[in-house]
């Protein structure tokens, strides 16, 4: 009974980290999608370069032929990509009232917009601090 | 005694279950941040450059053209100028005769987007720099260096989303020799990411309307008169 109250704790623990965990990196979604699939584009996608759209396309076309491996991982490694992507171009609308807020001056600027942010993490919201989680950037 | 044992093994058991969850992603996190970290660390620097791309392009073909400098190790580099610079060094393998990037480089080309994406390198340009090991045709050679190094660039403008304005490539060849002693070896086939300038993202001002020129103008002049 304590073996079980004491592996729910974990769990409980565990899913609020887990939940504003960051979006995988770049890094990481290649080597996913190379170690899983650079045999099954060899075979299938010969000419097609890195580039999501165009791989989740071949790769979805030949279904039958690619290994189960490949077929499972894919879509998470060229998924982990767009939802990075994702992250960082919703940045702007999830912490609009901060970049208002602190970084009045500089928030027409991209890069220094983007630095004041992350300089305002103390002051932002839990879900301004979310966001620059889920892009990466802390 | 017995309740004593089985709370230290229930212990046990809790920090056997948290150290089995924590190890993987801190050690993807090591690993991780330990080449990226490494990237952003020579890359996010300050370099001024006032390089003229289409004439070393130009350079390049006209000296294979005229069959100048036939002898690799003693070709005079095209761009000397770029050695100076802040700069590292990627293997990026390709598929052969072609732009292709190889599945065995995704995982590369993966960290060298998180690097130019991060907040660190977003103020700075760069130049890809694509280079071919002396075989084969010199003019030939050229061309697949400027195709490779414009398809890294394509990859991490259109896949990685790097904002393009801050990417430019240019294929060398076997024009600019990384190793001259060794023409043929592989080193000289590598890719150079070079630090090139500041990347300005600042809304021009915008031009005066005729009107307020012309306002402006008339103002001055009669500024002048006074």
């Amino acid at each position: 009974m304590t073996r079980i109250r004491l592996f729910l704790c974990i769990i409980a623990i565990s899913l609020p980290s887990l939940a504003a965990a960051q979006t995988m990196n770049f890094e990481k979604a290649g080597a996913m999608l190379a170690a899983s699939c650079g045999k099954d584009i060899d075979d299938n996608c010969r000419g097609v370069n890195l580039d999501a759209t165009r791989l989740r396309e071949c790769l979805g076309r030949n279904q039958d032929v690619v290994s189960a491996k490949c077929r499972t991982d894919y879509p998470q490694a060229l998924g982990a990509i767009q939802a990075r992507i994702t992250a960082r171009t919703s940045l702007v609308k999830l912490c609009n009232w901060e970049l208002n807020r602190f970084c009045g001056e500089v928030r027409q600027d991209p890069v220094k917009g983007l630095q004041c942010l992350l300089e305002s993490t103390k002051k932002a919201t839990p879900n301004c601090n979310k966001a620059i989680s889920a892009a990466g950037y802390q | 005694m017995r309740w004593t044992s089985g709370k230290l093994r229930d212990i046990g058991l809790l920090l056997g279950a948290l150290s089995l969850m924590a190890w993987p992603t801190a050690a993807a996190r090591a690993q991780t941040a330990t080449s990226t970290a490494d990237i952003i660390e020579k890359l996010a620097v300050e370099a001024e450059s006032d390089l003229d791309l289409p004439a070393l392009r130009q350079q390049a073909a006209d000296r294979i053209k005229a069959r100048a400098d036939a002898q690799p190790q003693k070709r005079p580099p095209i761009a000397p100028q770029l050695t100076k610079l802040p700069q590292l060094r990627f293997d990026v393998v390709f598929d052969q005769d072609s732009s292709l990037i190889r599945p065995a480089s995704y995982q590369t080309i993966g960290s060298i987007a998180d690097a130019l994406t991060d907040p660190k390198t977003r103020p700075y340009r760069y130049l890809i720099v694509d280079h071919v090991e002396s075989a084969g045709r010199r003019d030939h050679n050229l061309i697949l260096s400027q195709r490779r190094a414009e398809s890294i660039r394509d990859v991490l403008v259109n896949t990685f989303k790097v904002a393009p304005k801050r990417l430019q490539a240019l294929g060398l060849g076997e024009e600019q020799l990384q190793d001259v002693n060794r023409p043929a070896s592989p080193a000289n086939a590598r890719v150079q990411i070079i630090v090139i300038g500041k990347f300005e993202t600042a809304e021009p001002a915008k031009p005066a309307t005729p009107a307020a020129a012309t306002q402006k103008g008339g103002a001055g002049a009669k500024k002048k008169k006074q």
